[in-house]
Formats: C-alpha cells, sequence, structure tokens
C-alpha cells in the first residue's frame, strides 16, 4: 500500500474516498449489471471506505495517549446510547471530532456503531451506521473552528447531523427492502422516520449544547497537558 | 454453549455472512422462505430455553412490511380491488411479502450471529484484520462497564455532599448532567494513566504479539470448506439464470426447474450445517455421560 506523505492531500483522499466511491459505485451498478445490485454495491462501499479509513489510521504511528483517549471516547458514547430516547451519541461524536481532529471523530463514531450495536442488534445496517456517525465526526473534525465560534453553528451542526443519519439510513433501508431506488418509498420512510428524525436533531442540539463548554474545556485542557494530537 | 461455539470465529463469521448475503441479495420466493425457517430454526437452537421478547415486534415489522410494498407500487397485471384510484395489486403483495421474509430472515441470521459471536471473538477476527483497532475496541469495551461503576460512584459522592438533588425533572437532568461531565474528567485521565502504563511496558516498542485461544485448526477447515461449496453451487446456479423470478408485471419464471431445485437443496443443506453439529454434539455428550 502506497503511503501519502502530504498530509493536505492525504486528508482531502480522506474526504474524496467515501464521497466520489460512493456514486461512484452506485452507477457501476446501474450501467454495469443489472439494475437490481444496488444494494449490494452500497454495501460494499459502505463497508470499503470504512474500511480504507481504518486502514489508513493503522498504516500510521498513533501515539498511545490518542488511541487511549479515542477508546475513552468511545466508551463514553456506548453508555450514552442506553439513556432513553434523547441520546448524546452523535453529541459526543461530534465534540470529538472538534477538539480531537476530523480521524478521532471518525474512528468514535465508526467504533461506538460496532460495540453499541451488540446491544441494539447487529445487522446488515451496521456498516451504513458507521459511515454515517463517522462522517459527521470527520466533517466536525474540518469544521471545528466554525463549530467552536458560538451555540448557534453548533445547534445547525446538530440539526443537521440529525438529518443526516435519518437521510443516509433511509436511502439503505429503501434499497434493502426495494433492491432499486425509489423516490416515492423514499419519501415514505423519511416520513414514518420524520419523529426520529426530528427526536435526533433535538437531543443533538441539547447535548451538544449542554456538553460543549464543559467537556470540551476538558479535552482542551487534556491535549494541552499531555500534548496530545 | 453450543457445538458452534467452539469453531473457530472466522469460521462463524463465514458462515453466518454467506447465509445472510444469499438471502439478500437472492430474490427468489423458495430460497426466502427456506431461509426464513432456516434462520429462525438456527436462532431458537442457539438460544434453546431462553424467552424471545422481541418476536412480536418482528412479526409487526413483517406485516408491515408486506403490506407497505402494495400501497407504494401499483405496477402488475392482478388487480385486486382498488383504493382511491390506486390499484392493488396481487403481483405487488407477493413481492411485498418476499421483500419481508427476506428482511426478517436476515435480522434473525444476524441475531443468531450475535448469540455466538460474544465481544472477544470479535476481537480476534479484527486483531487479524487490524491490530490497532481491535486493539482499542477491547479497550472501549473494558472501560464501559468500569464508567458505569464510577458513575455510579460519583453520584453516590455528590448525594453525600447535598448536590444530587432528584426532586424535579430539570434538577434530575442538571445532576445528572453534572455527574457526567465529572465522569468524562476523570476517565480522560483515567485513559492518559492507561496509555502511560501501556508504555511503560513496552507497548509501540515493536511487534506486538496477542494471546488467543482460538487456533484454526483441521476441524475449522473441514467447516470452512463444508461451507463454502454449497454457497459457491448457489451462487453458481444463481449467476446461471435458473433462480430467476420476476414479479412485475407478471409473476414469471419456473420456481421448480432443474437448477433451482439443486440450489434449494444446497441452502437446506446450509441451513442443517449448525442444527446438524449441535445434535451430535448432544449426542456425544448423552453417550459419555451414560458410560460414567
Amino acid at each position: 500500500m502506497v503511503v501519502i506523505k502530504n498530509s493536505t492531500i492525504r486528508n482531502m483522499i480522506k474526504i474524496l474516498v467515501p464521497f466520489v466511491l460512493i456514486p461512484a459505485a452506485v452507477a457501476v451498478g446501474v450501467f454495469v449489471f443489472d439494475d437490481k445490485s444496488y444494494a449490494f454495491v452500497s454495501l460494499v462501499v459502505a463497508l470499503l471506505s470504512v474500511v480504507l479509513f481504518i486502514a489508513g489510521f493503522e498504516m500510521r504511528r498513533t501515539g498511545t495517549g490518542r488511541m487511549a483517549l479515542v477508546a475513552v471516547l468511545v466508551a463514553l458514547t456506548v453508555t450514552g446510547r442506553f439513556i432513553p430516547y434523547i441520546k448524546p451519541v452523535v453529541a459526543l461524536i461530534v465534540i470529538t471530532g472538534m477538539y480531537l481532529g476530523g480521524e478521532a471523530g471518525f474512528l468514535v463514531g465508526a467504533m461506538a456503531a460496532v460495540i453499541s450495536n451488540f446491544y441494539f442488534g447487529q445487522g446488515p445496517w451496521t456498516p451504513f451506521q458507521m459511515l454515517s456517525w463517522g462522517m459527521i465526526g470527520l466533517l466536525a473534525g474540518f469544521l471545528s473552528k466554525l463549530l467552536k465560534k458560538g451555540p448557534v453553528p453548533a445547534a445547525i451542526y446538530g440539526i443537521f447531523s440529525g438529518v443526516f443519519f435519518s437521510m443516509v439510513m433511509d436511502v439503505w433501508t429503501v434499497l434493502w427492502y426495494n433492491k432499486t431506488f425509489d423516490v416515492g418509498m423514499y419519501i415514505a420512510a423519511m416520513g414514518t422516520a420524520a419523529p426520529y428524525t426530528v427526536l435526533y436533531a433535538v437531543s443533538n442540539v441539547l447535548w451538544l449544547l449542554l456538553l460543549k463548554k464543559p467537556l470540551g474545556s476538558k479535552l482542551e485542557r487534556i491535549t494541552l497537558k499531555y500534548r496530545l494530537f | 454453549m453450543t457445538a458452534l461455539s467452539e469453531y473457530n470465529p472466522i469460521v462463524i463469521a463465514i458462515y453466518f455472512l454467506s447465509v445472510a448475503g444469499l438471502a439478500m441479495f437472492i430474490m427468489n420466493p423458495v430460497l426466502l422462505f427456506v431461509s426464513f425457517f432456516g434462520s429462525l430454526l438456527v436462532f431458537y437452537t442457539l438460544n434453546r430455553g431462553k424467552k424471545d421478547r422481541s418476536k412480536g415486534m418482528f412479526l409487526l415489522l413483517f406485516l408491515l412490511l408486506g403490506l407497505l410494498n402494495p400501497i407504494f407500487h401499483h405496477n402488475g397485471t392482478t388487480v385486486l380491488f382498488v383504493v382511491n384510484d390506486n390499484p392493488i395489486t396481487t403481483e405487488a403483495l407477493a413481492y411485498g411479502f418476499t421483500s419481508a421474509t427476506m428482511v426478517v430472515s436476515v435480522i434473525y441470521w444476524f441475531r443468531g450471529f450475535s448469540t455466538l459471536m460474544t465481544s472477544d471473538k470479535l476481537l480476534y477476527v479484527f486483531g487479524k484484520i487490524s491490530p490497532k483497532f481491535s486493539l482499542m475496541l477491547s479497550m472501549a469495551l473494558r472501560y464501559i462497564p468500569l464508567f458505569a461503576n464510577k458513575f455510579r460512584q460519583i453520584k453516590a459522592a455528590r448525594k453525600a455532599l447535598g448536590l444530587y438533588r432528584q426532586d424535579n425533572i430539570p434538577d434530575t437532568l442538571k445532576s445528572n448532567l453534572k455527574a457526567f461531565v465529572a465522569l468524562g474528567g476523570w476517565s480522560l485521565e483515567n485513559g492518559i494513566v492507561t496509555a502511560d502504563s501501556m508504555e511503560a511496558r513496552g507497548y509501540g516498542s515493536g511487534r506486538r504479539s496477542f494471546f488467543s485461544r482460538y487456533s484454526f485448526k483441521k476441524k475449522d477447515l473441514i467447516a470452512v470448506t463444508v461451507t463454502l461449496l454449497p454457497v459457491l453451487a448457489v451462487i453458481g446456479i444463481k449467476l446461471s439464470g435458473s433462480l430467476d423470478f420476476v414479479f412485475y408485471p407478471e409473476m414469471s419464471g419456473k420456481l421448480l426447474n432443474k437448477g433451482a431445485l439443486w440450489a434449494y437443496a444446497c441452502y437446506t443443506g446450509l441451513m442443517m450445517l449448525p442444527l446438524i453439529s449441535d445434535a451430535a454434539e448432544r449426542e456425544k455428550w448423552k453417550s459419555l455421560r451414560s458410560k460414567i
């Protein structure tokens, strides 16, 4: 495997891989295979992009302290998923991305999905959950300067990530059930999921605003004190 | 404990992922019917004597998914009845219930998979693929009970200091939030201590070796072969087109042609593997016990 030295290019690839590969593979599914293989292609792509990301992480040297902090945040996030209805999961992922960088955000999102699904049910949706939570964390890392500015950008990002999660998961629901993408069914799926989407958005905003300051300052302090990240 | 959990985790993963994968991507009513009963049988064999509390929920999901399709899809030639100018067709209904069978059987395959695939086995599989990822997973898995315990301690301490109130909902939320943030601070410091301790013991100074109680034995190799042969056969038959079944505009496709019958036989054999292995182990256990 090729290791790319330039960090900007590496970061670019990290963003581009999931964003470009998914539409590309879906297009391949349409034009090369018969029109029934969307579900298969999308599953392969979701898995692939998570695996690629982890492979990139595996290649580089990472300080033990950074790994331990990521493990701590994964554990906190998984514990948070047990809170009924208003869950701090996405808020914790976003805070990780903001203060520890996009890569840590992605890892916490992906790992929290794997581990918590042991309690909440594994299934073919696990790779999609890993990918969408991971992407939310990754994006939070790239937007960290903006998100740290005040409560309004953070609240907007909380709403966005709730909607984003629902939208990605509903694409999979429709593909899995219907084999091909169907706009009517997608809208229906979004409609039935609407109460949950609202609940996700509300809990994301609420927890982000509550936890951003106290937890963020703790993360900042610890990274400064031990020269991590 | 069943005989199946004695196999190498990789064998278990290959078995469940291929069985569920075939069900997911081959829309053949007979095959899915076999998969449905196979998944239930395997799940209940693995969870013998335990109560399945969520079966009502899955029955509801099955009905909902089955009835959802004819409401959204109106293609198909055999009209059953018309609702608000929208025809409800037999084909759409058949497709809906075939899809619902697929979804519920895949869920049950994964439930069976989760019963066998305990976290130590998952770490073994992940450790083969990505040691760092697997290390972080195992650290996180250890932290979860530790944090839950610490959270209780923090709450108890705050209660003793008179700082923890549960008189009304805002008070409860505020107290829990304070305790959670305190937990966050403590756990981050604890993580650093862990990292220091790991480094002091030489983590990162060379290649890591793993302890694992799973080794790839001869019986695992046999199990993988016995699993993969019928899987490949079914994939081959699927690619030859014998399993094709078209729902729209009219249901067409011979469900009982020669190739398809072979595929059903292979798939049924695949379902029987865990049951046979389980039964064989029980028989062995009984016969050994009777000698004592």
